[in-house]
């Protein structure tokens, strides 16, 4: 089964540095797989070891992201056998819609697929939009929230999808778009023998994108939010003085 | 208040009279599709709609099969928004009414309000670490809606407008079977007092002690996501976090949480928030009232002594 997974280069988000106007600078901060996007790479992985089958990581985005060697090796070193890049400036992919368009050309330049698998949202705007608009635009069967993924004969999956209330299982027919939930599975640490075959893993740039629609949304505003005051009072030590002050403030603030 | 037509979605009824509510004070004219038959639509005509339509989902169908019918009909507007419920179903069903409106989707909304003429919808990026506001530059903007944005309204007159929405379902993924979610559910929503569980906790079985402590003060038991989708020590609708549920209690006690943002923009509404954590340099003392750098193992049992 050939299998494409997307994977985002996101900014992490633990290393944004906020101005004293709450406006957020992100000149210094590193580029990471989105969160989400490593639980669609060990589920390629996972699939592609059942059904001896292939894993193409595919990621779209600007020069700083897909440029550095560590993040290809990083993608490389989680069960992709190569990776293929759409590296474009001229969009800022802050919308569902240019990212699905992106994504959805780029599939149209790395032949036949059978299934692409996409994280449940992205670590920096976390749409949840992505896979299903992919699909969409492709005319492909699309599902969200995918729980479990099991090899149903030639060109069929069958798909366990768990929503709020209850647990769907699906028949999907091949190719489709499949975004995975968080909790479909624990996506294992590269070991380093993977790391160092991560380096010999072939790496294509396709061609740019061209001309988009562009951008379908304006951004008015972005701010962190308020700082609540928080007190603070902290107390270093497990005795039972220490004990008994939180006791106290328990029992003065809530009890 | 805008002149044109709000659609609200919802495969919830319970979410429908929210949404209706705040949709009624953005526009002038809101219409509400529904999923069931004519009695689902009567059941919901004093939702605050001006009309509903109803997509008579069949057992074997779903509500997602329905996009491209409501798609025809949003556009028979020449600029409307649609705004559904935040679902897992809802974000499914927006993505592809937003591919056939040539528009994109903003999700997990936490506000929408009327400026200068447009729509500008409010929502939480990078984890928490800031708020966005954005508009749609084209005529059809796409939505899902997070519970709590818009303030129930005032009760509507019911409407008389009922009719089976135009279009047939289309597209549809073959579905062999359905089951109820097994796992319990903790409305962590409407608690007023919870117990939060972190990647301190070393084993399963721990949790009894939190549970323990839990009972002593009347909480309810949530979690961070390790804990949950790592660890799946407690289910997924436990943990609390900007991509999982975001609580607002009296009080939050916190034990071996390290305080990363994504959880952080989960439990920031809370009125007070207590740390237990042995790590001193933990990111969770920088965001709570009352902290006690220790060892949660000899903090927990004597605190359960002291208030029982």
């Amino acid at each position: 089964m050939k299998i494409i997974v997307c994977c985002k280069i996101v900014p992490n988000e633990e290393e944004i540095r906020v101005l004293p106007d709450r406006s957020l600078d992100l000149s210094a901060t590193p580029w990471k797989i989105s969160q989400y996007d490593l639980n669609a790479l060990e589920s390629g992985r996972q699939l592609a070891a059942e059904t001896k089958g292939s894993v193409t990581a595919l990621s779209v985005g600007g020069p700083s992201a897909l440029d550095s060697t560590k993040i290809r090796k990083d993608v490389l070193s989680r069960g992709a056998d190569d990776l293929k890049l759409v590296i474009d400036d001229s969009h800022s992919f802050s919308d569902s819609l240019e990212t699905a368009k992106a994504l959805a050309g780029a599939l149209k330049n790395c032949g036949a697929f059978d299934v692409v698998l996409c994280g449940m949202g992205s670590s920096d705007l976390y749409l949840q939009e992505t896979g299903i608009q992919t699909g969409a635009l492709l005319g492909l069967p699309s599902i969200n929230n995918v729980t479990a993924i099991r090899p149903a004969g030639e060109g069929l999956l069958e798909v366990e999808r768990t929503l709020e209330e209850e647990v769907e299982t699906l028949e999907v027919t091949l190719p489709a778009v499949l975004s995975v939930s968080s909790e479909i599975n624990v996506p294992s640490v590269p070991a380093m023998r993977e790391i160092m075959r991560a380096g010999k893993k072939p790496v294509a740039v396709l061609d740019d994108l061209g001309a988009l629609d562009g951008a379908s949304l304006e951004m008015l505003e972005q701010l962190a939010p308020e700082q609540q005051e928080r007190r603070q009072e902290v107390i270093e030590g497990d005795g039972d003085e220490a004990v008994e002050a939180l006791a106290q403030f328990l029992k003065k603030e809530c009890l | 208040m805008l002149n044109q037509t709000v659609f609200v979605i919802s495969d919830d009824t319970a979410a429908l009279s929210e949404l209706c509510a705040g949709a009624k004070s953005l526009a002038t004219r809101v219409t509400a599709i529904v999923f069931g038959g004519q009695d689902t639509a009567e059941s919901a005509a004093s939702c605050g709609a001006d009309a509903i339509r109803y997509c008579p989902v069949s057992e074997e169908g779903a509500p997602e099969d329905y996009a491209s019918a409501i798609a025809a009909v949003v556009k028979k507007e020449n600029q409307a928004f649609v705004m559904l419920h935040n679902s897992i179903r809802g974000r499914c069903l927006a993505g592809r009414i937003g591919v056939l409106l040539d528009t994109p989707v903003l999700t997990s909304v936490s506000a929408v309000a009327e400026e200068g003429g447009a729509l500008v919808c409010r929502r939480m990026v990078y984890g928490g670490t800031a708020q966005r506001s954005e508009r749609f530059a084209k005529p059809y903007g796409v939505a899902t809606i997070s519970g709590g944005a818009f303030e129930p309204g005032p009760a509507l007159p019911t409407t008389t407008d009922i009719a089976q929405l135009e279009g047939a379902p289309e597209g549809g993924i073959r579905r062999i079977s359905r089951a109820e979610k097994k796992e319990g559910g903790v409305n962590l929503v409407a608690a007023k007092r919870i117990v939060d569980v972190g990647r301190g906790l070393a084993a399963e079985e721990d949790l009894a002690l939190c549970r323990e402590l839990a009972g002593v003060l009347g909480a309810e038991v949530g979690c961070s996501r390790p804990v949950a989708e790592n660890n799946k020590w407690l289910p997924k609708s436990s943990y609390m976090g900007i991509t999982g549920v975001q609580v607002k209690p009296d009080v939050i006690l916190t034990l071996g949480v390290s305080g990363q943002v994504q959880h952080i923009g989960g439990i920031n509404k809370s009125r007070v928030i207590v740390a237990i954590n042995k790590d001193k340099a933990a990111p969770i003392f920088k965001s709570c009232d009352f902290g006690l750098v220790g060892d949660l193992y000899k903090i927990v049992p004597a605190l359960i002594k002291k208030l029982s």
